[in-house]
């Protein structure tokens, strides 16, 4: 089955949709290892540089996925759909407007956006996207969900290292579905059988810009950070809840698209808030790491009511910025180190 | 002509013209600040912040004074204070990579500085929209947090490269949409009655504002300029804030009447025979040194054409329905000159380079304002290859002092002028 790439700088693309048009949604990450060169040539130094990785694997690899739909997501590389519309080989390119509202309104406006969409892959590729099988997608989707939130918890029970929580979601974001779900059982059932949670680890909730590659989860692991709730695209949002059984499809897409808990990309600040109140009132944690990428503007403005109203409420939180690195940033270990240091006489929560 | 201005030591330098009513802009100035002090007292009027790309005439509409942070931003900036600021809201957790005018706005309310330095108050509601950028509306929702006062966003679809007119419909819809929504949160939480006549009447002012200023432009391509993006760069204000008021339109009346005399004799803002080369500037100017514009002029450049102020003119029409009305508003605010696609931005800037008779173009790549730089490098490419001009893209800040390296403009501004040259040769 061939994959059909997405731009998402959430988890805004409404995955069902590429799967009942026979599919594969793999979404576009990026390589960290990799110079971003081509990219580099349409964007200047400013620009985020995961977007910028993003675009550097669609000029290389474009041709090997069946097509690209760009969803709207943070309007500061919304723009670049111009750009890839101009420099990247692909015989498909949709834009999937989002709306970033949920009244009444937007819903109407989603659901338009879910038929052009469904309307350009029926005419390009000659097929047909019924209800049964958006419905398919649907059961596909929640299984997954309900896997991953049943590893997720153990990620504050078990000796998880973070990279291997990473590296789940990141499959679970660019392979086959069904390859997924049996994968997904087994790692289960090694995760249950791994030790219980080390003493030597502090558990942290990750919050921020989403994190793309598994050697900045491992740099949290060495500074003595588990994380063990967070509110990431890649990570719970993408399974915090599930896609709702209505008798119309397009209706529960509608209801779980919008109703996801909130990123940065979108208004309330304190409809985020609420989600990472819920997380920190479910899961006792030692301290919030705050964090975003260079240059990420959402989550560098929510950074700074998000964690006062964090704080005032009595959390021990950090927030640090990062750079688009596998390298290491030792000045950025050795702040974290001393945070999880000073952390220890106190109270939390 | 009863003025000159020039940048600082005049011996030897080329003076820039400024037309005789240039300096009438401080009534409707004067006017907005006594507006604002009015409306803040009294208890049955109310004010709003607003933003670029938001229809300012609704709040007139509704009598509710449209306060604007990034107008007052670049006041604070124009008034030497922007830095300080900025500094400031640093001081509080906001990003160095973040927004100059937001920061700048963080700053001013929460130093409480004064008004004539780019002070702000708190207003009744806070009403924006992403139409320009998502940085609006994070921007606004914090301050409206920060100052416990109800917010609404107005939520516009991208016009994408490639769209069709049938999406294009399907966006027109869901932004009609939220004018209702809008309306309801106003009247909810203002207690003020939408009134179908007044708003007529504020459309009708509105478009007759626009109309004056789309005529300035027309006589803009005139050679040598008659009026530089030096000037229009402050006499834009009354597009800004005061769409749908009457002193505005008095104002580019009488501008619009100094630039038909002056082209009718021949005559230009740069003395006879001075002016070299013609200049389109894309972007936001430096507020905070606006002497730049004036530094150009050395050289021989005139700014003739700047999309950024003619973005606030965009054409209205009078339509007969209010869902009419509401349905072109809509198409307006998505199709904002500030914001087009690439696809139209090439298209209009070639357009507006052959109509302007444009010599060569800087782009202005605003660290503050990362939607405006995307696609510049195609724009840039695109121009070179299709109107064979020089393009300058300059990295700077239009809010941030910090970003400007006065050495390094000056060579890339010297390069990018023999460029025009060897290119008329």
């Amino acid at each position: 089955m061939k994959k059909l790439a997405y731009y998402d700088t959430s988890h805004e693309m409404p995955l069902e949709i590429i799967m009942s048009a026979g599919f594969v949604p793999y979404k576009i990450m990026g390589d960290v290892h990799k110079p971003n060169d081509p990219a580099d040539k349409y964007l200047s130094n400013f620009f985020c540089p995961a977007a910028k990785s993003w675009l550097t694997e669609a000029l290389s690899d474009s041709k090997q996925w069946a097509g690209i739909i760009f969803a709207q997501g943070c309007n500061n590389t919304n723009r670049h759909y111009d750009i890839w519309k101009l420099h990247v080989e692909t015989s498909f390119l949709h834009w999937f407007g989002c709306p970033l509202l949920d009244g009444a309104a937007a819903k109407k406006y989603y659901r338009v956006e879910l038929q052009r969409l469904i309307s350009h892959l029926e005419n390009r590729f000659d097929i047909k996207i019924t209800s049964e099988k958006i419905k398919e997608a649907i059961g596909k989707s929640n299984e997954i969900k309900k896997k991953l939130k049943h590893l997720s918890v153990l990620r504050s029970q078990k000796d998880i290292p973070n990279r291997d929580y990473l590296a789940a979601l990141i499959k679970c974001l660019t392979c086959p579905v069904d390859e997924i779900s049996a994968w997904l059982d087994s790692e289960i059932t090694v995760w249950n059988s791994r030790p219980a949670f080390p003493s030597d680890k502090k558990r942290f909730l990750l919050t921020g810009s989403d994190v793309t590659y598994v050697e900045w989860m491992d740099t949290l692991d060495e500074c003595g950070i588990r994380v063990v709730r967070d509110d990431l695209s890649i990570g719970e949002r993408f399974f915090a809840t599930s896609i709702p059984d209505s008798s119309d499809p397009l209706d529960s897409l509608c209801e779980y698209y919008m109703g996801i808990p909130t990123p940065a990309t979108r208004p309330t600040i304190q409809k985020r808030l609420d989600y990472l109140y819920k997380a920190l009132g479910e899961t006792g944690v030692d301290g919030v790491l705050s964090q975003n990428l260079k240059f990420c503007e959402p989550y560098a403005y929510d950074s700074v009511p998000v964690n006062n109203a964090l704080k005032s409420k009595g959390y021990k939180v950090i927030h640090l910025e990062r750079d688009f690195s596998p390298v290491a940033d030792q000045q950025l270990s050795t702040r974290l180190m001393a945070f999880v240091e000073m952390m220890d006489g106190g109270n939390n929560g | 002509m009863d003025k000159v201005k020039n940048s600082g030591d005049n011996a030897g330098k080329v003076m820039l013209k400024t037309l005789p009513h240039s300096k009438d802009l401080k009534w409707p100035m004067l006017w907005w600040i006594a507006m604002e002090k009015i409306y803040r007292i009294l208890p049955w009027k109310k004010t709003a912040w607003t933003c670029a790309a938001f229809p300012i005439e609704i709040m007139w509409a509704y009598d509710i004074f449209p306060d604007h942070p990034e107008n007052m931003a670049t006041v604070a900036a124009a008034r030497k204070q922007s830095q300080r600021l900025i500094e400031h809201a640093e001081g509080m957790g906001f990003s160095r990579d973040l927004c100059s005018y937001c920061k700048t706005n963080i700053g001013a309310y929460d130093t409480k500085i004064k008004k004539t330095l780019g002070g702000i108050s708190k207003p009744d509601i806070v009403v924006c929209t992403n139409a320009i950028c998502d940085t609006h509306w994070k921007w606004f929702q914090i301050m409206a947090d920060k100052m416990n006062v109800p917010f609404f966003m107005f939520d516009i679809p991208k016009w994408v490269s490639g769209t069709d007119e049938k999406t294009l419909d399907g966006n027109i819809d869901y932004v009609v949409d939220q004018f209702y929504d809008l309306m309801a949160f106003v009247e909810k939480h203002t207690g003020k009655k939408m009134n179908e006549k007044r708003m007529n009447k504020v459309l009708d002012r509105s478009m007759e504002l626009t109309n004056l200023w789309r005529e300035i432009f027309e006589h803009r391509k005139s050679v040598p300029s008659p009026y530089s993006g030096a000037e229009t760069s402050a006499s834009f204000f009354p597009l800004v804030v005061l769409p749908g008021v009457k002193t505005g339109i008095n104002f580019l009346k009488k501008i619009l009447t100094d630039i038909k005399s002056i082209t009718a004799k021949g005559e230009g803002t740069m003395p006879k025979g001075s002016e070299k080369y013609r200049v389109m500037w894309e972007g936001i100017p430096f507020w905070y040194r606006m002497k730049f514009m004036y530094d150009l002029a050395q050289e021989g450049a005139v700014i003739a054409f700047e999309p950024y102020t003619f973005s606030f003119a965009p054409p209205k029409k009078k339509c007969l329905t209010m869902e009419e009305t509401l349905r072109d508003v809509a198409k307006l605010m998505m199709g904002t000159p500030y914001a087009y696609n690439l696809e139209r931005r090439i298209e209009n800037f070639e357009k507006w380079i052959d109509e302007y008779k444009i010599d060569g173009v800087i782009l202005h790549e605003n660290m503050s304002c990362r939607p405006s730089s995307a696609g510049m490098v195609d724009l840039a490419e695109a121009i070179m290859k299709d109107k064979g001009i020089p393009v300058l893209i300059l990295q700077c800040d239009m809010n941030d002092p910090r970003a400007y390296s006065e050495g390094q403009i000056k060579t890339r501004i010297e390069g990018f002028v023999e460029l025009m040259e060897a290119n008329k040769k």
